[in-house]
């Protein structure tokens, strides 16, 4: 093999990459994939009415991976809760919820809000958003 | 404060670069490479200098104060050279070969800035990890809410923060987050583009940089990674830094000492990026004491390792949290899986799976592994070659210990790990070629 025919080899494989790039890239994906939200703006509303830092409970209508590994670590109710956190920070959010003052709602499903205040029996703060609210206990 | 952040980043990336190279700048393809090492372990400097500093409780402007006068102190007392100047190999490349690689920018940029307009917050590990963690830097001043343990164990409170520091402190000194990130993966996956081509090209001649230069920025997954905003690439490119600086030093009489130094201070910037870099830097090491049987020399590189080990010890032993592979790991399940056959069966599978991802790599990993069944046919007898094999049966030894379901760990971390070495394999991989041209 000749240094030449290795530089034609080479090449050759860096066309099908760029090829294979440039299709995914700039042709296949922008056409049939969704621009992602920016995870910020859903959590706007809700931030006059957060303290600046300490620790807040965290209640959902989705299911959420607690800890041990398992089948669940892709559930919707975890990138929820991931989310909230990234956009939240330096506030903690913690689940399962034990016992801080004010707790996180954050709904996927918005009709299922007064299910989830009966369920935990929590109290309403403030509801800015159909989606995200802040409670407190009894 | 902008001007003394970018005054310490400069001034110690010049000294770190100008200590380490003891040679004059021999021609452009040497300044090159310089200017891009320079750039990495500046930036990396600049983070870990903050980090040891958020550790100690010393304020950033100090801090950034002491870098920048360490930086030009390093710069001055290195001034002098004590060899000569090596010029560069000669290998021109085809015009062709220039064209390809333009193309191939403008598409891996192109791509970037396509990934980053429908991920506004980066790859899912960028704002679960990475871009979180920059967000609490900045935000709390105490590193214990940081690295609270209220934190999901997704959010990896155990990982070390050289990509977090640099987009924390930046994010401060522009008062806004919008592009910082972004710029910041930018100017690593720059790095990551320059380091490895510049030094084939610097060792073979121009045709085997610009090869080298081929084989990264034409994987599919490459710019997707760069745009991804997370630690990976900023490994890649503390490793083949480090790689590139052995294999100079190996090419220079006398395994200059401070190259090996400055190789290892790259490898522990690496162990301050990811968890994995700490094991790619003992791998580079036994890679080194293996092939030159220079225990001094490997010394010397373990030295350079010491500062960005020592930041990473300090962490685990005050604010780290317990990592998640350890955490959930028992002597039992360890046992169990490295005693069962299908378990590395099923890993075998899936690993293939990766080689034959056309969608991330192409043919490239087809390539690389049909040029080593085929041409080159004997394990590699460089530091960097034995280091990428020891590395990848750690890495195996890993998945198949680790209590994570494996399908889902493969599917969602192999692509990064492959990335991550990438660029060490092509400076690995490509004078091994040349030699074969050599011996026909």
């Amino acid at each position: 093999m000749t240094r030449e025919r290795i530089t034609v080899i080479i090449a050759a494989l860096a066309v099908v990459g760029m090829l294979r790039s440039a299709w995914a890239h700039l042709v296949a994906e922008p056409r049939h994939d969704f621009i992602r939200k920016p995870i910020d703006p859903r959590y706007d509303p809700i931030r006059p009415y957060l303290p600046a830092s300490g620790v807040l409970g965290y209640v959902s209508d989705e299911r959420i991976a607690t800890g041990a590994p398992g089948s669940d670590l892709d559930a919707l109710g975890s990138r929820l809760f991931d989310e909230a956190q990234y956009a939240l920070a330096p506030l903690l959010l913690q689940y399962p919820d034990r016992g801080a003052p004010l707790v996180l709602a954050n709904l996927r499903e918005p009709s299922r809000f007064s299910e989830l205040l009966q369920a935990t029996g929590l109290i309403v703060v403030a509801h800015p958003s159909p989606e995200v609210a802040l409670l407190r206990r009894r | 404060m902008i001007l003394l952040a970018l005054f310490a980043i400069a001034a110690s990336g010049a000294g770190l670069v100008a200590a380490g190279i003891r040679e004059p700048v021999a021609d452009r393809i040497d300044r090159g490479l310089r200017i891009a090492l320079a750039a990495a372990l500046g930036i990396g400097a600049w983070s870990a200098a903050y980090a040891a500093a958020r550790i100690a409780g010393a304020s950033a402007a100090a801090k950034d104060g002491v870098l920048a006068l360490f930086g030009a102190l390093l710069w001055l007392s290195a001034r002098r050279p004590r060899a000569e100047a090596t010029p560069s190999a000669s290998d021109p490349a085809p015009r062709y070969l220039w064209a390809l690689f333009g193309a191939g920018c403008v598409i891996a940029a192109a791509a970037f800035v396509e990934h980053n307009r429908r991920f506004p917050d980066g790859g899912w590990d960028a704002w679960l990890i990475w871009n979180m963690r920059a967000r609490f830097l900045a935000r709390a001043p105490d590193l214990g809410t940081v690295f609270s343990p209220v934190l999901s164990y997704r959010a990896h409170a155990d990982y070390p923060w050289l990509v977090p520091g640099a987009v924390a402190q930046a994010v401060v000194l522009a008062g806004r987050e919008s592009l910082v990130s972004q710029t910041i993966a930018a100017a690593f996956g720059a790095c990551a583009l320059a380091i490895v081509p510049l030094a084939l090209a610097r060792l073979h001649g121009a045709r085997w940089g610009l090869l080298g230069a081929l084989a990264i920025v034409s994987v599919p997954a490459f710019a997707v990674f760069v745009s991804n905003q997370q630690s990976d690439v900023p490994l890649a490119v503390f490793v083949s830094a480090a790689a590139a600086l052995v294999a100079i030093a190996c090419a220079r009489p006398g395994l200059p000492r401070g190259m090996l130094v400055l190789a290892g201070f790259a490898a522990g910037l690496g162990a301050w990026t990811k968890n994995e870099g700490l094991l790619y830097a003992a791998c580079l090491a036994a890679g080194l004491l293996w092939r030159t049987k220079d225990a001094r020399a490997t010394a010397a590189f373990v030295a350079g390792i010491v500062p960005g080990a020592a930041l990473l010890v300090a962490f685990k032993l005050t604010y780290a949290q317990p990592n998640d592979l350890a955490h959930f790991s028992t002597a039992a399940t360890i046992a169990g899986h490295v005693f069962d056959p299908l378990r590395w069966a099923e890993l075998a599978v899936r690993l293939l799976r990766r080689v034959v991802f056309f969608q991330a790599f192409a043919l490239w990993l087809i390539a690389a592994v049909v040029a080593f069944a085929v041409w080159i046919r004997r394990f590699p007898g460089t530091p960097a070659g034995s280091a990428l094999w020891l590395s990848m049966a750690a890495l195996i030894l890993v998945y198949v210990v680790q209590p994570l379901p494996l399908d889902w760990l493969v599917r969602t971390s192999a692509d990064r790990l492959i990335m991550q070495l990438w660029p060490t394999a092509v400076l690995a991989a490509l004078p091994a070629l040349a030699r074969t041209t050599a011996r026909t």
